[in-house]
């Protein structure tokens, strides 16, 4: 699991605590999510994209297999 | 009493709201104080100074908690959820381990360590099978509640 939230917070010119204030968790929690040491429930993802307008997987990308129906 | 408590409510607003980093020095301070009333209280073998220590640590590490503002958000408890998983896994088996080398063998009379004046291991013994079922007890019955409470168990489609 790969994601863009180092680049999606400077885009919005946000620190990482201020980051952490707005989507409720610690700034050690931001800096693991940052540095994919953690994945973040799938709650917090969707509070992270929505905080930056943009789908979950703008943000969060799976770079594992694909199952087709 | 109404002058304990008016104290204690004084404590409570001297107490300044405090961020994770004032909290954990708070925390520090508090335990060094306990450890030394505790300390006086064992070099003076008196019980009630000791439980009056203890008592008076606890009491106020609560008023610091209700003052701090601590998130515990879900990477710390994941955190806790790995370190309570591990702690389990390597209590348990030693423990169990452990209640097995002083109990079995001191009944069929081969122990190393349950003859003489080491006797007493044996007590060891039961007390350590005793806890190790009461760890395994408590780890079943809270697996199953929270297995229910998370959608576990049913039968349904």
């Amino acid at each position: 699991m790969k994601n863009k939230l180092k680049i999606y917070r400077a885009m919005h010119d946000l620190t990482q605590a201020q980051l952490a204030d707005k989507i409720g968790v610690s700034r050690q929690t931001v800096i693991a999510i940052e540095s994919d040491k953690y994945l973040p429930s799938l709650g917090l993802a969707f509070k992270i994209a929505r905080l930056f307008n943009v789908k979950v997987e703008d943000v969060f990308s799976y770079e594992g297999e694909t199952y087709e129906n | 009493m109404s002058i304990i408590l008016d104290i204690m409510s004084k404590i409570y607003y001297i107490i300044p709201i405090m961020d994770r980093k004032r909290y954990n020095q708070f925390r520090v301070i508090v335990t060094l104080f306990v450890g030394a009333i505790v300390s006086v209280a064992v070099i003076r073998n008196s019980y009630l100074l000791s439980i009056a220590g203890v008592l008076t640590g606890m009491l106020f590490m609560a008023f610091v908690r209700s003052k701090a503002k601590i998130k515990i958000d879900e990477r710390e408890a994941t955190v806790r959820e790995k370190a309570a998983q591990l702690t389990y896994a390597i209590f348990a088996p030693t423990i169990g381990i452990g209640a097995f080398l002083l109990l079995v063998p001191s009944y069929s009379g081969l122990s190393v360590f349950v003859k003489g004046e080491f006797v007493y291991l044996e007590s060891l013994g039961m007390i350590l099978a005793y806890l190790a079922l009461f760890l395994i007890a408590i780890y079943a019955i809270s697996y199953h509640f929270l297995n229910r409470k998370y959608g576990g168990g049913g039968d349904e489609e």
